[in-house]
């Protein structure tokens, strides 16, 4: 009876679930996730995991990555009504007199094989151009923060659905055991719209699914880190003890769940020892730091995270969400849109260069954008030297690499002004379900049935856009 | 007989005549038909498409003619009806369903021999008022404790299974005090029942007259009040409203029948004579999120905080998922979306309009300066009166018409309080024939605002006196229901978009359902009574359901939120009517009278010892052949440990409060509030107490699978993550607990023993109690070399002993049957 406590309680996850002849492993396929609901057939998976460097506050397209010389030539005169056709404004522009065309302050130019418009403010992602697909047709429904962000991530303008990086975990599982499915990490010390865990959040899916906050400092994630005058090797004992204690149920009906407690702690403790490991960036050779810039050494910058999303990745993490503050450019967007360049332009670049010199780019989908675009049109005073950009929901650009998107693309197209999409547009939903292609999975098909309704990311939309697809 | 054959006859010419010709048994719509329309029809023509003009929701739809001309059903004539043709049609592209895998042969014959039945209609069973069914006869009527026992015994009889035994004693108390008052028994209640012959019931009912019950009952119907100490949304500021918190505890604790506390909470505002209390009850529904965001239109979110409220009321009242009303026609239940807007005007005349000040809000006040405080809000009132009467009076009336065209001058709009511009530019687009009074209203009070004649500046300086004053006695505002004076028009809206504005409709109740009595009053009040009148099916049957499920784990109807007909299968129907009707009949509505009847019967005590075969037969023990166990909730997980060690606050009430939690989680860039750790009594009260901001969860909560509170959630789905374990092994709530139960040990003759009986109400046997004596063995040992680490763990470098007995504590407080309510 008591020979079980021979075993080591600390083994890998694969040892104990050979013990339990999979008894567990069906319970956890079972329980966890919804492999098979997900899957398509038809579908061949390009990529396993996702990067998505998200840039919260609605990052200006005209100053990044849409030209529109129509634009710089017209500057200062009146948006034409023509063009604005009864488009909804916010409270903070609504109530101007006048609504004058603002020209970028920063200059473009071509780039790369492909002839990728890129402007002055990213020139380590003008490099890279080759690699990217730049969508410059992306609209969506909010036109303020909370709802457009709400619905970017989790498909609904209204809270309560799941989060992308949820909807994968629970439709795909996870590859490494030791970490959480979907890590998210946070720029440190910005400003700008708040972040709240319902983006990161599992709505009505099981707990599990939910994002795994990952912060710089001491305790990585929440009370990972034992009390003091516990040691690694006393808590080692104290779990050996408690598993235990918890055998001493073996042998009745109720084991099996017992031991899916046990396992919990057993991969509590390993996550004690990963998650460390994988935030301990002193292994990383000079050439890293030169190629992601010297920020990150800094823990906590944006360069610093997307070292440690390469890191993720490596490790099998499925989703890993970053955040970048500071794009909502209301007033003194000149200035302001310098320092949010420099602080992710070499990163974001570096990303996509160093997961590409270790062949992972290919099964690695990364995508740089926010939750809107701005406007053509000045809030605020327009001078010379300082302008604002209001939100804008019906154009704006990001881009995506990797994981089956067609490399060195710039797809879709805005007006001469640039308000409105006049070729190959791409809703929300459209991008979500065509990521979600990308991993193997029908959008239509990975649902949840909550409150009689089957419920999912796309919601009842969605069109995979294969012109994207390499 | 001969009729039968003259059917048969006719039958045997149709050539998709698949089965015999013997007399069908009865076809029931319910269980066979509907879930085929469903299932493999409701896609394409259920309340959302209805292609070729085809419905299958409603009978009169189903039978009349699609625009193919043909009718898909003619009852008792299966050969001219289009739905067979089509479903057993050999060629795919005019199959159907379309594009999907064909109906088997044995659905094809069901619809068939329904057709030929007549194709008879049911009522989904939800929406046909219950009735009280008769006591089934058992196999063993001396185990039938309480009358709802022979509904369970009966079902055990059929299906060849038997009851458990009753729980072992310190087992059953642990349960049931656990379930009632969210707390573990103490050690000394375990004994005196168990060894010293108290009785159970005597106990049961101290259990349910101690405060701590209603502090249990109150957390569950908190997540359905999506109450939360902040305004949600980006900002998520503060918000005061645990006086509504408190409410609840006080409305369980007193045991407020059901129906009244559904009427106070929905329509306590227009209750005659009302009273304080009556008025906080309300704050029910504005608990509804509040969007501080600039730039945003308030009328956009107002609509959406009653939408909110529409969805939250059918969900904790009817268990009925109305929210897919609000965009079009509900797929497979029978409301049509302009019901939705109905019901939606019975919510659309109050004052509050997504305001930062939460307008309208309750102010109440420190004793001592209650009597002053109401004199100043009844002045305020008064002046109020007063400046609209004057604005409306003749004498203004042709300054007032030329401001109005001043209106959409951007100078004039400019001097109008920003968060009414958008609404006051719709007004002024709006022309002066076709305004409501909700519009007229709006000018009022604006120009009542801006005015320079004298009357109105007078009384303005007058009102701003009074308001200083009010100010100055600080008082706390809650924000409750107000109805204004005149009704606001209600639209149907497309898709639930306030600024797509369909057709006027007036307040009133789904077609399906009992309608409301004539004479009764057509708002808030009027559909409150209609929910608790009697008449309705849904509403005592989905609060019995959830009563049950807390104590159970699983509802008798599995989805509480939803007992439409996509809802989960029910186990035990006529339990579930029983228990609904003798809710109203038998126990007045009355909780702990219902809840005192459930944990007295003999289907409660059972022990929830499993056997393998039982396990297999029924997994999740939907048949009750035993006990419930279950994972306790993120609320009984921190008061249970914090009880056990001896540290749990048994202050009641009050300003929610800051236990510890990790540095740095509060950041938001618009709120310079930070999270004040408690200190005193107040680290350690319940968690119902525990400070809780939408965006930014307390983590232990969250981590134990609590809602965000955004919105109404009926279920919390328990997981077991090792997330979890990290918690209760390493937060430092949980470490401060394990050392304060360490101290208990270390007093103690036994220390280990009565370490682990303080946790689970009963001694550990023997095998247990070797183990943990080894562990302490292994830390002693450790301690005494370390001394450092004993310092470190306990701020005492000379205690080996105490830090030792901490990391057992630790240990013990992490066991599965302490984690576990079994």
């Amino acid at each position: 009876m008591h020979e079980c406590c021979n075993y080591n309680p600390l083994s890998t996850r694969r040892e104990f679930l050979e013990r339990l002849g999979m008894g567990l492993g069906g319970l956890a396929l079972s329980s966890l996730v919804n492999p098979a609901m997900a899957a398509d057939p038809d579908v061949i998976p390009r990529a396993k995991r996702i990067i998505y460097l998200f840039q919260s506050g609605g990052p200006s397209q005209f100053e990044l990555f849409d030209y529109k010389p129509r634009v710089n030539a017209m500057h200062g005169q009146e948006l034409p009504e023509s063009v604005r056709k009864g488009q909804r404004l916010t409270g903070m522009t609504g109530f101007q007199n006048t609504l004058p065309l603002a020209r970028s302050h920063f200059a473009f130019a071509q780039h790369g094989e492909s002839g990728a418009w890129v402007s002055e403010l990213m020139p380590y992602t003008a490099k890279v151009a080759d690699e990217l697909c730049f969508v410059k047709s992306m609209h969506t429904e909010a036109i303020n923060h909370d709802p457009a962000i709400t619905f970017f991530l989790t498909g609904s303008q209204i809270a309560g659905r799941p989060s992308f990086g949820s909807w994968l975990s629970y439709g795909l599982g996870t590859e490494n055991e030791n970490l959480p499915a979907f890590c998210v990490l946070i720029t440190k010390d910005k400003g700008g719209q708040p972040l709240y865990a319902r983006l990161w959040g599992n709505g009505f899916l099981p707990s599990q699914h939910q994002g795994v906050q990952f912060r710089s400092g001491q305790d990585p994630v929440l009370y990972l880190g034992n009390p003091d005058g516990v040691s690694s090797a006393q808590r080692k004992m104290q779990l050996d003890r408690l598993r235990q204690l918890h055998t001493l149920k073996e042998g009745t009906p109720d084991w099996e769940r017992i031991e899916s407690r046990i396992a919990q702690y057993e991969m509590a403790y390993r996550m004690q020892t990963s998650v460390p490991e994988v935030m301990d960036i002193s292994d990383e050779p000079d050439y890293i730091f030169d190629l992601y810039g010297e920020d990150a050494r800094e823990p906590g910058t944006f360069a610093a995270n997307c070292l440690l999303a390469r890191r993720l990745a490596e490790r099998g993490v499925r989703f890993i969400q970053l955040f970048h503050q500071g794009w909502d450019h209301h007033g003194g967007l000149p200035v302001g849109i310098q320092v949010q360049a420099k602080e992710t332009d070499q990163s974001s670049a570096a990303l996509v260069q160093d997961l590409k010199q270790r062949g992972m780019l290919d099964d690695t989908l990364v995508i740089w954008g926010g939750e809107f675009g701005r406007t053509n049109y000045c809030q605020g005073r327009l001078t010379d030297i300082d302008y604002g950009r209001d939100h804008h929901p019906r154009c704006f650009s990001l881009w995506m690499a990797g994981g089956g998107i067609q490399s060195g693309l710039s797809y879709g197209e805005t007006d001469d002004l640039g308000y409105n999409i006049v070729r190959d547009p791409v809703h929300v939903h459209d991008l979500q379900a065509t990521l979600m292609h990308l991993l193997g999975i029908n959008h239509e098909r990975l649902t949840f049935k909550y409150q009689g309704r089957r419920f999912r990311l796309t919601d009842v939309h969605g069109t995979v856009m294969t012109p994207l697809l390499a | 007989m001969k009729n039968l054959w003259i059917i048969c006859a006719a039958l045997l010419s149709a050539a998709f005549l698949l089965g015999g010709c013997q007399r069908a048994p009865q076809i029931s719509f319910n269980e066979q038909i509907r879930p085929i329309l469903n299932e493999r029809c409701a896609n394409c023509h259920g309340g959302i498409r209805r292609q070729g003009d085809l419905s299958l929701l409603f009978r009169h739809e189903a039978l009349s003619t699609a625009e193919s001309g043909e009718r898909a059903i003619v009852p008792f004539e299966p050969a001219a009806s289009e739905l067979l043709r089509r479903v057993g049609h050999t060629d795919p592209a005019h199959r159907m369903p379309k594009d999907d895998l064909p109906l088997t042969p044995e659905e094809i014959q069901t619809l068939q021999t329904w057709i030929e039945q007549g194709a008879h209609w049911e009522d989904h069973w939800a929406y046909v008022a219950p009735e009280r069914p008769p006591l089934p006869d058992v196999s063993e009527p001396e185990w039938v404790r309480e009358p709802m026992d022979h509904f369970v015994l009966a079902q055990l009889d059929q299906r060849g299974l038997a009851p458990q035994p009753e729980a072992d004693c310190p087992v059953l108390v642990r349960r049931v005090t656990l379930d009632l008052t969210g707390l573990p028994p103490k050690p000394d209640d375990v004994k005196q029942i168990c060894t010293d012959g108290a009785l159970y019931e005597t106990y049961v009912d101290s259990l349910l007259a101690s405060p701590a019950y209603g502090e249990r009952w109150a957390a569950m119907w908190l997540d359905l009040a999506r109450y939360a100490d902040s305004k949600g949304y980006e900002k998520d500021v503060g918000r005061t409203i645990w006086r509504y918190r408190d409410w609840v505890i006080r409305a369980f604790n007193e045991d407020m029948p059901f129906d009244q506390f559904t009427i106070e909470q929905l329509a306590g505002d227009l209750l005659p004579e009302v009273t304080e209390s009556q008025l906080i009850a309300t704050a029910f529904h504005r608990n509804t999120m509040t969007n501080t965001e600039g730039g945003t239109d308030d009328e956009e979110f107002r609509t959406a905080a009653v939408i909110d409220r529409v969805n939250t009321t059918w969900e904790v009242w009817q268990g009925t998922s109305f929210a897919c009303v609000q965009c079009h026609g509900h797929p497979y239940d029978p409301f049509v979306h302009e019901e939705y807007y109905e019901f939606f005007a019975f919510f659309n005349s109050t004052a509050d309009r997504d305001l930062d000040s939460e307008f309208p809000t309750l102010p109440s006040f420190e004793e001592e300066l209650a009597t002053e405080g109401e004199a100043l809000i009844h002045e305020i009132a008064r002046l109020e009166e007063a400046m609209i009467a004057q604005v409306r009076s003749d004498s203004l009336a042709r300054q007032r018409r030329i401001w109005e065209t001043t209106l959409d001058q951007p100078e004039v709009i400019g001097q109008v309080q920003l968060m009414l511009q958008n609404e006051v530019k719709r007004v002024v687009a709006t022309l002066e024939t076709e305004r409501g009074d909700a519009q007229r209203w709006t000018l009022d009070y604006v120009y009542a605002g801006l005015s320079d004649d004298p009357v109105i500046v007078r009384l303005r300086e007058e009102k701003a006196e009074k308001e200083r004053a009010l100010r100055a006695l600080n008082p706390i505002h809650t924000p409750i229901m107000r109805e204004l004076p005149f009704q606001r028009r209600t639209h149907v809206l497309e898709r639930g978009s306030f600024l797509l504005k369909g057709e006027v409709v007036h307040p009133d109740t789904p077609d399906v359902l009992p309608g409301m009595p004539e004479d009764a009053p057509r708002n808030r009040l009027g559909m409150a009574e209609w929910l608790v009148s009697g008449e309705n099916p849904l509403t005592a049957r989905v609060t019995v359901n959830r009563f049950w499920e807390q104590l159970f784990g699983i509802g008798l109807v599995e989805s509480l939120e939803d007992f439409g007909t996509q809802g989960l299968e029910r186990i035990h129907p006529e339990l579930l009517d029983y228990l609904a009707i003798s809710f109203v009949e038998d126990h007045d509505w009355s909780i702990k009278s219902l809840l005192r009847m459930i944990v007295l019967s003999a289907t409660y005590r059972q022990s929830s010892h499993v056997t393998d075969e039982l396990l297999q037969r029924d997994p999740r023990n939907r048949y009750l052949a035993r006990g419930p166990r279950f994972r306790l909730s993120a609320e009984q997980i921190r008061d249970q440990a914090l009880q056990v060690s001896g540290l749990l606050s048994s202050r009641m009430y009050g300003p929610s409060v800051m236990p510890p939690q990790p540095e740095g989680l509060w950041k938001n860039p618009y709120d310079s509030r930070q999270w004040q750790t408690s200190e005193g009594d107040d680290r350690y009260r319940r968690a119902i107490y525990t400070y809780w901001r939408r965006t930014v969860p307390y983590p232990s909560m969250a981590t134990f699978d609590s809602p965000s509170r955004e919105f109404c959630v009926s279920r919390r789905i328990r997981t077991n993550t090792p997330l979890q374990a990290l918690v209760s092994l390493n937060d430092p709530v949980f470490i401060e607990a394990a050392q304060a139960l360490a101290e208990r040990m270390q007093k103690a003759k036994d220390p280990i023993t009565a370490g682990y009986t303080y946790a689970m109400g009963t001694s550990p046997n023997r095998e247990a109690l070797d183990v943990l004596t080894a562990l302490y063995t292994d830390a002693f040992t450790h301690y005494t070399e370390g001394t450092e680490d004993a310092a470190r763990l306990i701020g005492d470098h000379e205690s080996a002993e105490l830090a030792a007995l901490t990391i057992v504590a630790n240990a013990i407080l992490n066991l599965d049957q302490f984690l576990m309510k079994e």
